[in-house]
């Protein structure tokens, strides 16, 4: 449904994406992650037809964005970051015209900006002017406007600023049905938490470049090297912290950090975890828990984006 | 057609309800006022009123100062001002054709600078009312020819405001381009050559002045106009779809 293949972006002299590739089916939500200049945004830009890529590709619902422009538009339902609609008219009468700019008859516009309206809690908002809303009601007048054509595509860029937590709930809900009615939802965020909630997979983009795309199952099992054990004893903490940092251990050489009689060992490889549980059973020390932790998508972010920005 | 019909009323409106296009219109009914009262108290214009068309639509300052400089003015809202503020971005990702957006602006920006011109009508209906001498096939023929000379302006303003989001830019190209049009054949016209005989077919004051103030239909200034406004009116719509096409 959404395509992208080798896109790539450059103003001037800065690369704001290398040949980014990436695919949303159907029914599917994909989170798109990177810190501020990473290239989202210019990828969405680029996806809604709003910008070109200097090369690459890009399909929506089989359209290629540079040779069926027009049809493509058609398909999809763009929220920019920023969004900004005409001051001077009110959330009704934009609603409309943006409805009849998607090819709607005037009936049909009024119909359906009353359905969106009615949808998003916006019914008691109809006669206010835009200039007047919050940035949280002005993205939710945006997200309407998205959705007016009932496109098959969502490109939705950081939808969820200015919203409170019982509107990203909505939102979230929405998004969720949507997705079960076959859209297919691209969707950019700083807020982690959201797109763990929310996306099917994610895209991990760093300063235009493509780090890692997947599901987060898949993703949380190519970065198990980052996981952690957390292991808890009935006593004898320091004495097995003793034991763990000597050179037979198979996690000497990781970090591991002392609370109390709990220990939490950054594991720096599947094959350390595989090797640590026969080295606690030769120690004859109680344990009382043994529990991997698995990476969040925060642990994630940071392992592909950090030591990057380190660099 | 929905979409350039829906655009077009969204134009109207924005214009209809922006406080700074009614000062706009305030400015130009004072200074046409102004002019009016002032062409009427010449001697050749007191003694045949005539002559007034040809004084006010040929050679005065509306011609030199107020037709160049207004439509800039109110054309860099279209673009320039949809670009600082935001708003184009939704515009130009929906699916509407960039000719539909250059022609649905253009239009608007064109129906409410014809109101413009209402005004100025006002001006002689009501010295007809006063029963006044005037001659109406002049009259026409200033009025077409300065709506001709606004069309063309407007859509070099037009052009100017799609450049980018700096209003100061906006207008003062439009402007620019618009003085350029009116002064260059001016300035070149006795030139030996080729370069004389483009700035006589180009000279939009003489067009004015010796052609529709006279009531004067020549088909080559009637062509003219609607020639270069297409020119123009192209050139907004290249600049538009080249942000989408050329990396």
């Amino acid at each position: 449904m959404i395509r992208a293949e080798k896109l790539t972006k450059k103003y001037g002299p800065i690369q704001a994406l290398s040949e980014v590739s990436f695919q949303v089916s159907p029914g599917e939500i994909l989170g798109f992650l990177g810190p501020n200049g990473a290239g989202k945004s210019t990828a969405i830009k680029i996806l809604c037809s709003y910008l070109p890529p200097t090369s690459g590709h890009a399909q929506i619902d089989g359209m290629d964005i540079l040779d069926h422009s027009l049809k493509a538009r058609k398909s999809v339902g763009y929220l920019p970051e920023n969004f900004q609609a005409p001051p001077e008219l009110r959330v009704f009468e934009y609603l409309q015209f943006r409805s009849c700019l998607k090819g709607a008859t005037r009936k049909e516009a009024r119909r359906n900006a009353g359905y969106w309206l009615e949808r998003l809690d916006l019914a008691d908002r109809v006669q206010q002017p835009i200039a007047s809303l919050s940035k949280g009601l002005k993205q939710r007048v945006g997200l309407a406007d998205a959705l007016l054509a009932d496109p098959k595509a969502l490109l939705l860029d950081e939808p969820f600023g200015g919203l409170d937590p019982l509107q990203r709930d909505d939102f979230r809900t929405l998004l969720k049905e949507l997705a079960r009615k076959g859209k297919a939802i691209l969707f950019s965020s700083h807020v982690l938490p959201e797109v763990e909630n929310l996306a099917d997979r994610v895209h991990v983009l760093h300063q235009g470049v493509t780090q890692a795309d997947g599901s987060l199952a898949e993703l949380s099992r190519k970065h198990q090297a980052n996981a952690s054990v957390l292991l808890r004893v009935a006593s004898q903490a320091g004495n097995l912290l003793h034991q763990l940092k000597q050179e037979q251990s198979p996690v000497h050489a990781c970090a591991i950090h002392q609370k109390g009689n709990t220990l939490t060992i950054q594991t720096p490889s599947f094959e350390a975890r595989k090797k640590l549980l026969p080295f606690l059973a030769e120690s004859e020390i109680e344990l009382e828990m043994f529990h991997l932790l698995q990476p969040t998508l925060e642990d994630l972010f940071r392992d592909l984006v950090q030591p990057k920005e380190n660099q | 057609m929905r979409a350039f019909a829906a655009l077009l009323r969204k134009e109207v409106f924005s214009l209809f309800v922006s406080p700074y296009i009614y000062l706009l219109l305030g400015t130009w009914f004072l200074l046409n006022g102004l002019f009016f009262s002032f062409i009427l108290g010449y001697p050749a214009v007191e003694q045949d009123l005539t002559l007034f068309p040809q004084f006010l639509f040929g050679s005065g300052l509306l011609v030199w100062l107020l037709l160049p400089a207004f439509p800039p003015l109110l054309t860099l809202k279209l673009f320039a001002e949809e670009q600082r503020t935001g708003t184009l971005e939704p515009l130009l990702s929906a699916p509407i054709r960039d000719v539909a957006i250059v022609a649905a602006k253009y239009c608007a920006a064109w129906l409410f600078f014809f109101t413009f011109w209402i005004g100025v009508l006002l001006l002689f209906l009501l010295l007809e009312f006063h029963q006044a001498p005037l001659d109406w096939a002049r009259v026409g023929g200033g009025f077409l020819g300065a709506i001709s000379a606004s069309s063309l302006f407007l859509a070099t303003g037009l052009w100017a405001s799609s450049w980018g989001g700096n209003l100061i830019l906006a207008a003062g190209g439009g402007a620019c381009i618009n003085f350029l049009l009116l002064f260059l054949p001016v300035l070149f016209e006795n030139s030996p050559g080729r370069v004389g005989a483009l700035a006589k077919s180009l000279h939009i004051p003489n067009m004015l002045d010796r052609a529709f103030a006279v009531g004067l239909f020549d088909s080559y200034a009637l062509l003219f106009f609607p020639i270069m406004t297409l020119l123009f009116l192209w050139l907004t719509w290249v600049r538009l779809v080249s942000r989408r096409w050329v990396p």
